[in-house]
């Protein structure tokens, strides 16, 4: 096995090897622990930087095994593939830093640690997957590597939430594998190929193919909280902080993300997509998740569940992005993937940290928060501007393409989406930090830990504020050479290239 | 002066208000509002037309200093905020607050940012970044009044960056490139501005307080803080009323009606000032009313320069003046309204102290019921007794509203989930419909 095929392999075991080492530590071993933990995120950053630089370059990295006849395990470092494998990198590295500060002291960290690994491992397995078959394989392993982790707590809240999961995640496995079975006995092959490997299919099988196209969605749309698939979501806010962050972030809902991207881009093709008619209704199932979402968000109380019922809204960005079948559009989709992670992940670890340290897990009980935990908020505030879409921050970035998208294809209701969304978002985001920054603290705080002068562990501070920064440099350098917004444009190139 | 020194100076002066924000960063300097001006005020010495371009910032903007209305807003601001930032904790009875000094240095960098830029995406930015920041100038340092006001002015502030998200979007659909020049000239060109149009006006409409969109504009006025009340006319009112020079096609396109609409509704705003002003004469007050009536003005011109664009060819310069004098006319009232104040211990809330944090019609209504039960109505005169009754029936009504406003409140909490799916269909069936029909 030569350099090009053993990399994504590499990638992968950079987090699968100190995972499985970890499941074996006592608890004690809080050091070797770290530093696996460490080491692997770094190690993994350091490969997947080689296979960018590579990528850029024309290098074609593949892994190839036998898995079934006719079927091969494949691993493939392609454009699209390298946008989640660098989000979910990057941010595992800021997520194992914070989740080493947040369960410092507690029980089971190297059960919680094997499957954090587990996690990450499963979600390159998806972003690297080359076929539809190794895509499902990795998207059930991240199944069941999440549900260890959103039950860790043990509460028979954190129970009935992991049961719900499965239920939901396992289900809409079970139609993705039906779809992905179906398609084989159409077509033959099951590799994703730029502009899709369908649209060569005899025309006798177009009910067949939306039928399918129908049945790989929901199963991906479970994951990517689509509605109405979206109900595991807000109830998996019972996990910790780090899981929170992981779950909306960087794993589980990107991963049913990316498959639609997946789905639309590399096994049906764009314009194939669009000539099925399926686009425009997956459209309006995206815009009335966006406004739903944002609407049930309003009312709650619950800090992190309106942070869950804001990432059903968010999320949904991106397949509308995909949806409303447009080179620009697809660029503030591709955009807002990264975007919403970097911004999403910002709110819970702040979420995470106002829990921890002052025991406040409701809006109702953040008065006057701002002045007892100036830099948590500074960074919380970055992210909720983020996410309303207010200029220079990255999720202005992602409505700004997406609204042009939509205008240069003649879908104008999206602006309408779009802006409705914003102001929902700002109805149900400002007056978080009204009350934050601008009310008087109630007196004491639910359950006070004192770090000292800092206001909180440096390891709680320092992800919150690196995400922040991403938050705003996505924004401000959106147009440098070599950023994310040229990334996102050499992708749609390749789809939408005469 | 060095082209380089230039750039730098262009980039520094709305840079170092952004930085010295960071409390860390100011904590050993002297005056750090006064430091954070600096770069803005030796930019007033640079030879015309400088100005640089940041094709990897944002979606690629720019920043520079024109010879005409740029030049002589940035003169404004330096000198305005200079005086506002010696104000800023000179307020008798009030503790100095570092979140002030913050609000303070991040609506300066937005609004120096705002005359600065060269094209309507750094416009937009620097201004969402002025108008987020004043809104929380006024929360931090004002009283009740003030933050009833900035309530108002943050909602009216969301909508309108909505209203300029997609007039950005429209022009970035029409035009080659984002400056001001070509979106002007491609709008122009464009065989259908008209929502373009309308969202750039709605949009600084609500941001300038325009009447009869103004009703945060009195209240802030009242309660504000002497340096926040200085800043009023010169920063969020003025910036929007450039934003209305520098977005729309002026001296481009001829549309009468529209221009004419404008115009009525200057005159209209002019008309409502000096009645207004006239009958609840009261100096707190006259700050408020001559912005009304400037911005009026301002609106009568607009309206003619949209009217017939040699008009505006001819005379557009007097709009930047009025923006100009709006800024230092509003300024000079606020402190001589100050300067009095001090000088004849004249109260600033000489009618407004008593607690008025139920709403108005639940205090009059018990007003009224009391009065009618402490004289009888039977001793009143027909006429009078049954224009009371019915008064205190009104007033009973609108309290049955707020209670009926108050349950609905505690129902959409407890039946969440069904009201929102109620909503949610509800727009299905209004989009469906609209589609339908069209």
């Amino acid at each position: 096995m030569n350099w090009d095929a053993a990399l994504p392999l590499l990638v992968l075991a950079s987090s699968l090897l100190p995972g499985l080492v970890i499941f074996f530590l006592t608890e004690e071993r809080v050091a070797t622990r770290t530093t696996l933990n460490l080491a692997g995120a770094v190690l993994k950053l350091m490969l997947v930087g080689v296979m960018i630089w590579g990528v850029f370059h024309g290098a074609h990295y593949e892994t190839r095994l036998p898995l079934l006849p006719g079927l091969d395990l494949l691993l493939r470092a392609d454009s699209l593939s390298m946008l989640f494998v660098v989000l979910s990198s990057i941010l595992w590295l800021v997520t194992t830093v914070y989740a080493v500060g947040y369960l410092e002291g507690s029980p089971n960290r190297s059960r919680f640690f094997g499957f954090f690994s587990l996690c990450v491992t499963a979600t390159v397995g998806v972003a690297l997957a080359g076929n539809l078959i190794t895509f499902v394989l990795f998207y059930e392993l991240l199944t069941l590597a999440t549900y260890p982790l959103i039950v860790h707590r043990g509460t028979d809240e954190a129970r009935r939430a992991g049961r719900t999961y499965l239920v939901y995640t396992i289900a809409g496995g079970t139609l993705l594998l039906v779809g992905t079975v179906w398609l084989y006995t159409l077509s033959g092959t099951l590799e994703f190929t730029a502009r899709g490997f369908l649209s060569g299919l005899d025309a006798t099988h177009h009910w067949s193919l939306v039928v399918i196209f129908v049945l790989l969605v929901a199963g991906l749309g479970v994951k990517a909280a689509l509605i109405p698939l979206h109900g595991w979501l807000p109830q998996a806010m019972v996990a910790p902080a780090p899981v929170s962050a992981l779950l909306h972030a960087v794993a589980v809902v990107k991963a049913g993300a990316f498959g639609i991207v997946r789905v639309v881009y590399d096994v049906y093709g764009m314009q194939f997509s669009a000539s099925l008619g399926v686009t425009l209704p997956l459209a309006i199932v995206a815009a009335a998740t966006i406004i739903y979402g944002s609407m049930r968000a309003l009312f709650q109380d619950d800090l992190k569940r309106r942070l869950a019922f804001s990432t059903v809204s968010q999320v949904a960005y991106i397949v509308l992005g995909i949806a409303i079948a447009g080179p620009i559009a697809a660029v503030g989709g591709l955009v807002h993937l990264v975007h919403q992670g970097v911004m999403k992940i910002t709110l819970f670890f702040c979420a995470g940290n106002l829990a921890e340290t002052l025991g406040i897990h409701k809006v109702s009980e953040m008065n006057g928060v701002g002045r007892r935990m100036p830099w948590t908020m500074t960074a919380f505030t970055v992210g909720v501007f983020g996410m309303i879409g207010v200029p220079p921050l990255a999720g202005f970035i992602s409505k700004w393409y997406l609204g042009l998208g939509a205008l240069d294809v003649g879908q104008g209701w999206v602006i309408f989406i779009l802006a409705g969304s914003s102001l929902l978002n700002a109805a149900y985001f400002l007056p978080i930090l009204y009350a934050a920054w601008f009310k008087a603290p109630a007196g004491t705080w639910p359950a006070e830990r004192s770090f000292g002068r800092r206001e909180t562990a440096w390891a709680l501070l320092a992800p919150p504020l690196v995400t922040a920064f991403l938050t705003l440099a996505l924004g401000l350098l959106a147009s440098a050479p070599f950023g994310l917004l040229q990334w996102a444009r050499f992708i749609t190139r390749l789809e939408y290239a005469p | 002066m060095n082209t380089v020194l230039s750039a730098l100076l262009l980039i520094l002066a709305p840079l170092l208000p952004l930085l010295l924000a960071f409390p860390a960063l100011r904590s050993r300097l002297p005056r750090p509002c006064h430091i954070a001006l600096l770069p803005a005020l030796i930019l007033l010495t640079v030879p015309p037309g400088v100005s640089i371009d940041l094709p990897w910032l944002l979606l690629g903007t720019g920043l520079g200093i024109d010879d005409g209305a740029g030049r002589l807003l940035l003169a404004m601001s330096v000198l305005i905020w200079a005086l506002a930032a010696s104000l800023l904790h000179t307020a008798k009875g009030q503790p100095a607050d570092d979140r002030l000094t913050t609000c303070f240095l991040l609506t300066l960098a937005g609004n120096l940012g705002a005359i600065l830029a060269t094209d309507l995406v750094g416009f937009f930015t620097f201004s969402v970044l002025m108008g987020y920041g004043f809104y929380a100038l006024l929360v931090a340092g004002g009283d009740e009044g003030a933050r009833r006001a900035a309530r108002v002015y943050l909602v009216f502030l969301i909508l309108a960056d909505l209203a300029l998200f997609e007039a950005l979007l429209i022009a970035a659909a029409t035009a080659k490139d984002l400056g001001f020049e070509s979106v002007r000239q491609a709008m122009a060109q464009s065989a259908s501005p008209g929502l373009y149009l309308s969202m750039v006006l709605a949009g600084f409409a609500l941001k300038a307080g325009v009447w009869p969109l103004h009703v945060w504009l009195l209240p802030a006025f009242r309660s504000s803080r002497p340096a926040v009340a200085l800043l009023l006319g010169a920063v969020p009112v003025a910036i929007a009323l450039l934003g209305l020079v520098r977005w729309l096609p002026l001296g481009e396109v001829s549309l009468p009606a529209l221009g004419l609409v404008i115009q009525a509704m200057g005159v209209a705003a002019m008309l409502y000032a000096i009645l207004a002003g006239a009958k609840r004469a009261s100096l707190t007050r006259l700050p408020a009313y001559a912005a009304i009536f400037i911005t009026g003005l301002f609106t009568t011109v607009l309206g003619m320069g949209l009217s017939d664009p040699e008009v505006w060819n001819r005379q557009g310069n007097l709009a930047c003046f009025l923006i100009v004098s709006l800024g230092f006319g509003v300024a000079i009232l606020v402190a001589a309204n100050g300067w009095l104040q001090a000088r004849c211990q004249y109260s600033a809330l000489p009618e407004k102290q008593a607690d008025d944090s139920s709403p108005w019609f639940e205090r009059w209504s018990v007003a009224v019921t009391r009065w009618a039960a402490q004289m009888g109505t039977d001793t009143l005169p027909r006429l009078r007794a049954a224009w009371l009754a019915n008064v205190d029936r009104c007033l009973r009504r609108i309290r049955i509203w707020q209670r009926t406003l108050d349950g609905s409140e505690r129902f959409l909490q407890r039946w969440a989930y069904a009201v929102t799916l109620f909503l949610l269909l509800g727009i299905v069936v209004v989009f469906v419909g609209a589609l339908s029909w069209i």
